[in-house]
């Protein structure tokens, strides 16, 4: 079924390399067994490897293991807590293969600082090590840039990746080849065979001999011990933890309030002072001049600085500063942007996607010949779809506490990518990159938006320009209205039958293409001839991946076109596609499956109707039916069912919470989500006029999951996302005849 | 924006040279009323007097506490609650684009001085069911100055 991404060729190539971590052991100071799992020199990456590592020989280690003497297990993973669990699932499967007992795991954020980097620990390694790869992972979350840095994994958290990369090739092999050279360590103490020993709650135990002792009193004659490269994993029927619902461990901190997010940052010995920005309302202008007049005469202000892209007043407190901000007039450049409403910027997708016409633009997949069998099609049917503009509009407004001194810049930020960050302030306040120290706490959510980062970078230009600690923040308005955006797009379909109703093509073109490739591609459907295609056109406002990236947009518009194919062909939908997928059978046996719990083939109640969407992303299969209660004239959501198989799933109750949160964020999208623009400024401000679903919107979601077994794991964070606005859209189509081809919803039923 | 998906070798390319090309950014203008560390004295304010009988100088200052919410300038679109220029004469909850509580767009109000008196010195009492659950003015002199920075920014109603 891959004959239609050729990309996907590549992604596998990737995905087979990332499997061969390199593994390395060391003795801690103070004694202790310490692991570093990162990239293998000579690796389909190694032409990167010039600008991962300093010099020959050296390694790129990205997660650490350390058994202490009191017998403490601690893990560094390369992924910030965002609120998707990721770190607690991380310690389930590194304390099972390691044997460990859970209460003694630890799991902590890798810093992104010249310890981490450089420490005294890893030179205990065979070869020094680096991770300095922040400046070829840079422009990344673009294309394929996004494959090659998430195969690398390095202090990157986004496309569903931590469980599936990290989490399988990195913490179940380094628990299995410390637990393997423990029990080498012990052996050979006790004078008994190896095999003899077994282990259980960071314990080693000879039954026949008597002898028993705990991870720690062995952990530092272990490193001595030689290294495994390929340890035995367990098999399913061995896990004691993966595949459990145990708790998260960063729930009760969250719950009692002691969780420090980044906007909490009071750093000991820091006298904080504010900072308010506002940046230019289009992009792409500057701020000319400003009269701070009034400003400069209010309480608390302290500075004000016109750096060019935005505006800053350093105060006593935020209010001081947000308050000073609003006094200055700032005159800012004119715009030579085309785009001053969203109908221009739909224009400039349609004359894209006119000069392309039948024939051009860049082919994203192709199989059997659509354009003949388009022409000698019986009838065809055509679409067009349109998708907004979306903010991410994480809760946590964008901040970040920045202190430039002797030379060296600390930063205390939420960041999904801290060593980016790292090297963004760097080059823009001319340090070295080791001369930054990067603190990053949990992320108050991200969706993507945390993949940027100007703000901290703001934060660093401030601070150096003043020479005092700040905390800058951002307002709501200022996040909503002149940040990072998901891409708005239009796309046209087109379906041919055949004399007796058979589907003999499918072809789409459309101007936005970013990640992962196969999102526009509905590969695990049987339709002869296939075309996709790309006519590439610009975007007014900046592009940031916004949780699952293409598939957001791309998910709407394929399901919901062949939803219209199925309709056309006079089929009930859902078995339409089931017809469809013979060649996919985890496909199929997903979307069996939801058909069931959902009672799809059970009559509707009145004035209901049940839609469905199948879409497969970061290598989870989501199936998805909504019922809709459309009496009132306007859509109400009363259920919705998802069936996942994401091959295995580590811990069942945290992956249903991502799927859940995954197919409320995709509906708040679909039903409200839009950025409209006025003389090029976006109109939407606030979570009053940029709405999120309420509780009292949102009906019970069942969530089922298949274990599909012996296939590459999928992701949890963005695969309930794209099923969920195509189901609803057709729901609406089933209840009412209404097709929604636009995005959002509810205003068309206002 | 958009940088279009592309073939890795390519990737690697503008991957390389996109290394290094942000440049240590310049300040364009810096103003500063008080350096780290600088202690402060107090500053004799010499427009205080002035200010005290100049109801709008006094009535902008004390707008800013509003601004938290509102827009004042013509055309700008409203942020948490709705732009107030030509408040003056204006029919309540009819200013364009803004989502108003049920009790304000069916108040039959018209904002003028005594409305905006009565409004603003307690609004969830003066119209229950008002989203504007902050913001009372109720210094009766702050009010009266901002009830005239009000009028000051509506056209026809005393530029």
């Amino acid at each position: 079924m891959n004959d239609l991404t050729p990309e996907k060729t590549e992604r596998s190539k990737l995905a087979k390399w990332s499997r061969r971590g390199f593994i390395g052991a060391g003795v801690l100071a103070g004694g202790g067994l310490l692991i570093g799992i990162g990239v293998r020199p000579g690796n389909p990456i190694g032409e990167l490897a010039p600008k991962v590592a300093g010099g020959a020989g050296e390694q790129l280690v990205n997660s650490w293991v350390k058994i202490d003497t009191n017998n403490i297990v601690t893990a560094i993973v390369p992924h910030c807590e965002m609120g998707q669990g990721a770190h607690s699932v991380l310690a389930q499967m590194l304390a099972d293969e390691l044997d460990a007992a859970w209460e003694d795991v630890r799991v902590m954020q890798a810093p992104a600082d010249g310890s981490y980097v450089v420490s005294a620990a890893a030179r205990l390694f065979a070869a020094p090590f680096t991770l300095n790869a922040a400046d070829w992972i840079k422009p990344t979350w673009d294309g394929v840039f996004t494959q090659i840095s998430r195969a690398a994994d390095v202090l990157i958290t986004g496309g569903s990746s931590s469980i599936r990369s990290t989490g399988q090739y990195q913490m179940r092999v380094a628990g299995a080849a410390a637990r393997k050279m423990l029990v080498g360590a012990a052996a050979e103490s006790w004078g008994v065979p190896a095999d003899e020993i077994t282990t259980r709650n960071s314990t080693l135990t000879h039954e026949a001999s008597g002898n028993s002792a705990p991870y720690s009193e062995f952990a530092s004659a272990a490193a001595e011990q030689p290294m495994d490269q390929t340890p035995q994993l367990k098999t399913a029927d061995q896990y004691r933890l993966m595949g459990r619902s145990i708790a998260r461990t960063d729930i009760p901190a969250k719950i009692n309030g002691t969780a420090e997010f980044g906007i909490d940052a009071q750093p000991d010995g820091l006298d904080l002072s504010y900072a308010a920005v506002v940046r230019p309302p289009v992009p792409g202008t500057r701020a000319l001049s400003m009269d701070a007049t009034r400003a400069q005469e209010m309480g608390g202000v302290l500075q004000i600085l016109n750096m060019g892209n935005f505006v800053a007043v350093v105060a006593d407190s935020y209010w001081q500063a947000q308050q000073a901000i609003g006094m200055i007039s700032i005159e800012w450049s004119q715009s030579d942007s085309p785009v001053k409403t969203m109908d221009d910027q739909f224009a400039i997708f349609a004359a894209a996607l006119d000069e392309a016409g039948e024939d051009g633009g860049e082919e994203a997949a192709s199989r059997g010949d659509a354009a003949t069998a388009l022409a000698e099609a019986a009838t065809t049917i055509d679409a067009e779809y349109r998708a907004p503009y979306l903010a991410h509009a994480p809760m946590e407004p964008l901040n970040c506490t920045a202190h430039v001194a002797d030379g060296k810049c600390q930063i205390w930020t939420s960041t999904q990518v801290p060593l980016m960050a790292r090297s963004e302030v760097a080059s823009t306040i001319g340090l070295a990159a080791d001369d930054v120290i990067i603190h990053h706490p949990y992320l108050g959510g991200a969706f993507g938006r945390r993949l940027g980062s100007e703000y901290v970078a703001m934060a660093a230009r401030v601070a150096q320009a003043t020479g005092y600690p700040v905390k800058l923040i951002w307002s709501r308005e200022e996040d909503t209205q002149k940040a990072l955006y998901r891409c708005a797009d239009l796309c046209r379909m087109r379906a041919g039958f055949s004399q007796d109703g058979v589907l003999t093509a499918y072809s789409s073109i459309f101007t936005q293409r970013h990640d992962p490739a196969e999102a526009s591609v509905p590969a695990m459907y049987d339709i002869a001839n296939t075309k996709v295609r790309v006519a590439e056109a610009a975007l007014h406002l900046p592009f940031q991946a916004w949780r699952s990236v293409d598939h957001s947009q791309q998910g709407f518009f394929v399901e919901s076109f062949i939803d219209e194919i199925a309709h056309a062909a006079g089929a009930d939908p859902l078995d339409y596609r089931l017809a469809m997928l013979a060649n996919a059978p985890r496909h199929k046996a997903v979307l069996e499956r939801v058909a069931e719990i959902s009672g799809w083939r059970e009559p509707a109640a009145d004035g209901t109707a049940k839609g469905v969407a199948i879409v497969e992303s970061f290598g989870t299969i989501v199936a998805e039916v909504i019922e809709v209660d459309m009496s009132s004239g306007s859509p109400k959501m009363t259920n919705i069912w998802a069936v996942c198989d994401a091959g295995y799933v580590m811990n069942p109750d945290g992956f249903k919470n991502q799927i859940e949160g995954g197919i409320v964020f995709g509906l708040t999208a679909a039903m409200y989500g839009e950025l409209e623009l006025r003389d090029g400024a976006i109109i939407q401000s606030n979570f009053h006029d940029y709405k999120m679903l309420r509780m009292e919107d949102v009906p019970d979601i069942e969530v089922a999951i298949i274990d599909s077994g012996d296939v590459p794991i999928g992701g949890a964070g963005e695969p309930g996302l794209p099923p969920a606005a195509p189901a609803l859209a057709n729901a609406i189509f089933a209840a009412s005849g209404t097709r929604i081809r636009d995005l959002p919803i509810a205003k068309q039923f206002a | 924006m958009h940088k279009p998906a592309i073939s890795a070798g390519l990737a690697l390319t503008i991957l390389l040279t996109a290394c290094g090309s942000s440049e240590p950014q310049e300040v364009v203008e810096q103003i500063v009323v008080r350096e780290p560390g600088e202690v402060v004295t107090e500053i004799v304010e010499e427009g205080d007097g002035a200010q005290g009988t100049d109801l709008l100088a006094l009535g902008e200052d004390a707008f800013q506490m509003c601004t938290g919410c509102h827009v004042i300038e013509e055309g700008a679109p409203s942020s948490a609650g709705p732009n107030l220029h030509n408040i003056m004469g204006r029919v309540a909850g009819t200013a364009e684009n803004y989502p108003y509580s049920e009790a304000l767009a069916t108040s039959g109000l018209t904002w003028d001085e005594a409305t905006l008196d009565g409004f603003l010195a307690d609004p969830g009492g003066y119209l229950p069911g008002t989203d504007m659950l902050a913001g009372a003015v109720r210094d009766d002199e702050s009010r009266r100055a901002v009830i005239a920075y009000l009028a000051s920014q509506s056209s026809g109603a005393g530029e």
